[in-house]
C-alpha cells in the first residue's frame, strides 16, 4: 500500500518538512547520502532515515519506493532534483512528486508530467512583490 | 552536422579533433574555464565557458537545432539535464549522454535520452560477447537491440562449408551483409561459395539469433 512520504536531502527544507509529516502522523522516510544531515531532524523524529545517494535507483527501491505516496525532493542540486523527479514519476509512478528547484528554467523540464515544481526565487520574488504593494498602499 | 559538445575533458578533445572539418558546425560549451583554454589552444575552437544544463547557456553558445548533443560532463545527473534540455527546448535531434554508473543506461534510455554510453556497460557487454559460444559466434546490436549482426565463423563439420551460396537455402529472415576471408571483405551473390574459417557477418532480428546460429552450426 502506497502510504509512505519519503523526503530526499535532509537539508534545512527537507528536515523540517519530515518533522512536521510525522509530527502530523505520517509514515516518513528521509534519505540524504550524508549522515551528519540527520542531525537537523527534531529529537523525537523516529520516522526512518536512510543512509544513500538517491540517485542510485538501487537505493531508491531498496527504500520501498513503490510503497511512497508522496516524494519531496529538497537536494541543494537541481540536477539531481530533476533526475530523481523523472525517475519517481516516470519509472516508479509515484502518486505525488514535489521537486524544489533553485533555476526557475528548470519548470519547463518537468512541464507535462505528473511533477509538481516549487522555486524558493518565485516564492521570494511574489512575497516581495506583495509586501511592495502594501507599503505602496499605506 | 551541427554538432555541440557539452562538457568533458580528453573525451571532448577528442571528440572536437574526430569532427572538426569543414562540413560540420562544432558548437563546444565547457564549465571550466582551464578547460576552454586547452580546447581553444590545441583544437582552435572557441569554447563558450558556461553550465551545458543553464538555458541561457545553450541559448548564448547558439546551441540550437543540433544534429548531435553530445554530454561529457562528470556527473550523470548534470549529462541528463543537459541533453533534457537540448532536446526539449533547444530541438536537439540526436542526444548521447555519458555516463558513470552503468545502471543508468537503461534508465535514461527509458526517460527519453536517444544514447547513453557508459564505459563499464561496455566492457560489461563485450565481455559478455567474448565469451559466449566458443569465440565462434559473437553479436553486435544495433538500434537499441532491434537489429543484431552475428558474427560467426565457419568450421569444416558445417553442412554449408564448401557450398556455393545459391545452393544453400538460407533462412528468409536472415541475410548474410558479408563475409569476411583471409584479410578481404568479400561481398556475398548467389556465386560466392562458403570457406572454411570464412568468417560471416549476418543481420537480423534479435529473436531470430537462435535459429540463426543453430543453421549455421549444422553438422555434415
Amino acid at each position: 500500500m502506497r502510504n509512505k512520504i519519503l523526503v530526499i536531502g535532509c537539508g534545512r527544507l527537507g528536515a523540517a518538512i519530515a518533522n512536521e509529516s510525522f509530527t502530523k502522523g505520517d509514515n516518513v522516510l528521509v534519505m540524504d547520502a550524508d549522515k551528519g544531515s540527520f542531525d537537523r531532524l527534531s529529537d523525537v523524529f523516529s520516522g526512518y532515515t536512510i543512509t544513500a545517494d538517491a540517485t542510485d535507483v538501487n537505493a531508491l527501491e531498496d527504500a520501498g519506493i513503490d510503497n511512497v505516496r508522496t516524494v519531496v525532493i529538497t537536494t541543494g542540486n537541481d540536477n539531481v532534483n530533476l533526475f530523481l523527479a523523472h525517475v519517481c514519476d516516470r519509472i516508479y509512478h509515484v502518486p505525488h512528486v514535489y521537486v524544489r528547484f533553485d533555476d526557475p528554467d528548470k519548470g519547463v523540464l518537468v512541464k507535462g508530467y505528473n511533477i509538481i515544481p516549487i522555486y524558493p526565487f518565485q516564492l521570494t520574488h511574489d512575497k516581495f512583490l506583495a509586501l511592495r504593494n502594501q507599503e505602496d498602499k499605506k | 552536422m551541427k554538432i555541440i559538445v557539452a562538457g568533458g575533458t580528453f573525451e571532448a578533445e577528442y571528440i572536437i579533433k574526430m569532427f572538426h572539418k569543414k562540413d560540420n558546425q562544432l558548437v563546444v560549451i565547457n564549465n571550466s574555464k582551464e578547460e576552454a583554454e586547452l580546447i581553444l589552444k590545441r583544437e582552435r575552437v572557441a569554447v563558450y565557458v558556461g553550465d551545458p544544463w543553464r538555458n541561457y547557456v545553450l541559448e548564448e553558445a547558439h546551441a540550437e537545432d543540433a544534429d548531435v548533443f553530445i554530454a561529457l560532463c562528470e556527473r550523470d545527473c548534470d549529462n541528463f539535464a543537459s541533453c533534457l534540455l537540448a532536446k526539449k527546448c533547444f530541438g536537439a535531434k540526436k542526444c548521447i549522454c555519458v555516463v558513470n554508473n552503468p545502471t543508468n543506461v537503461d534508465l535514461y534510455k527509458t526517460l527519453g535520452i536517444d544514447s547513453v554510453i557508459s564505459s563499464t556497460y561496455l566492457l560489461g557487454q563485450s565481455v559478455k560477447t567474448e565469451s559466449s559460444v566458443e569465440e565462434l559466434m559473437k553479436t553486435l546490436s544495433l538500434e537499441n537491440n532491434k537489429i543484431v549482426i552475428v558474427e560467426a565463423v565457419i568450421l569444416s563439420k558445417y553442412k554449408i562449408a564448401g557450398k556455393k551460396l545459391m545452393n544453400i537455402a538460407f533462412p528468409k529472415y536472415a541475410a548474410i551483409s558479408c563475409i569476411y576471408r583471409a584479410g578481404q571483405v568479400v561481398i556475398p551473390n548467389g556465386q560466392v561459395d562458403i570457406r572454411t574459417r570464412d568468417k560471416l557477418l549476418i543481420a537480423c532480428a534479435p529473436e531470430d539469433q537462435n535459429k540463426v546460429m543453430a543453421f549455421i552450426e549444422q553438422e555434415k
